[in-house]
C-alpha cells in the first residue's frame, strides 16, 4: 500500500448532513488508520453543530439523509466521536462564523476541541491532505 | 480453521463504517497477540478491515464470506 500523508483536514462549509456525513466518515477512518486529523467547520456546517439542532435532527438532507436518519444510524457528530476515541482527531469552530452568529461554545456540542480562526488552522493543516466538504 | 479467536464482535445490522470502528476499539484494549473476530454484514467492511489490518500492520487471519454475513478476524501484532 502506498505511504499516505501522515496528516489530514476535513473542511466542513455545506449544511447539507450528507455532506457534514461524508465529510465526518473520511475524518474518522483517517483517524483511525493513523492519520493526524484536524476538522474545521465554518459557515452553514456550523449550524448542525448546535447543540439544539442535532438534538432535534434539524438538519438540511435530500434522500439519503432522510434515509440516515430513518434508519438510525450513526450521525456525523458520532462518527467524529468515534474518531476521536480511536485515533488522533481535533474538531475546530471557525471563530468568524461563531462570532457573525453571536453563537458561543456552550451552544456547541462538546466535540468541538476550540474556537480558531484560520491562521491557527492553516498552521495545523500545513502539509497535510485537505478535503473539503 | 485452526486459530480460535479470543474476542468476538458481532457487527451485523451496522453500517459502514461500523464494523470497522467496532473492531478498532476492541483491537485497542486487547493483549498483544490475541485475536479478535468480527462479524459485519454491510457491504464495505469485507474490503475496508483487511485495508485497515495492513495499514496499521495488525495480522489479517482469516476473512470468510459466510453467505450472510463476513467473518474476520485480526491479530493484534503490536
Amino acid at each position: 500500500m502506498n505511504e499516505q500523508a501522515p496528516k489530514m483536514s476535513v473542511i466542513l462549509i455545506s449544511p447539507e448532513l450528507e455532506k457534514l456525513h461524508a465529510g465526518s466518515l473520511v475524518a474518522s477512518v483517517a483517524a483511525a488508520a493513523g492519520m493526524t486529523v484536524s476538522v474545521f467547520i465554518t459557515m452553514g456546517a456550523l449550524k448542525g453543530f448546535r447543540k439544539d439542532n442535532v438534538a432535534s435532527k434539524s438538519f438540511e438532507y435530500a434522500e439519503i439523509g432522510q434515509a440516515l436518519i430513518d434508519k438510525k444510524l450513526p450521525l456525523f457528530n458520532d462518527l467524529l466521536q468515534d474518531g476521536k476515541e480511536v485515533g488522533d482527531l481535533q474538531v475546530y469552530a471557525c471563530a468568524l462564523a461563531m462570532d457573525v452568529m453571536d453563537w458561543k461554545r456552550v451552544d456547541m456540542l462538546d466535540i468541538i476541541d476550540d474556537v480558531i480562526g484560520i491562521t491557527a488552522f492553516l498552521n495545523m493543516s500545513q502539509g497535510s491532505q485537505v478535503i473539503v466538504m | 480453521m485452526a486459530v480460535q479467536a479470543d474476542k468476538m464482535v458481532d457487527a451485523r445490522g451496522s453500517f459502514c463504517p461500523g464494523p470497522l470502528m467496532e473492531l478498532i476499539k476492541t483491537v485497542k484494549t486487547a493483549p498483544v497477540g490475541s485475536v479478535i473476530e468480527v462479524l459485519s454484514n454491510d457491504q464495505g467492511s469485507a474490503k475496508d478491515i483487511p485495508q485497515w489490518v495492513n495499514k496499521v500492520g495488525h495480522e489479517l487471519v482469516y476473512s470468510e464470506d459466510m453467505g450472510d454475513h463476513w467473518k474476520i478476524a485480526v491479530r493484534k501484532v503490536k
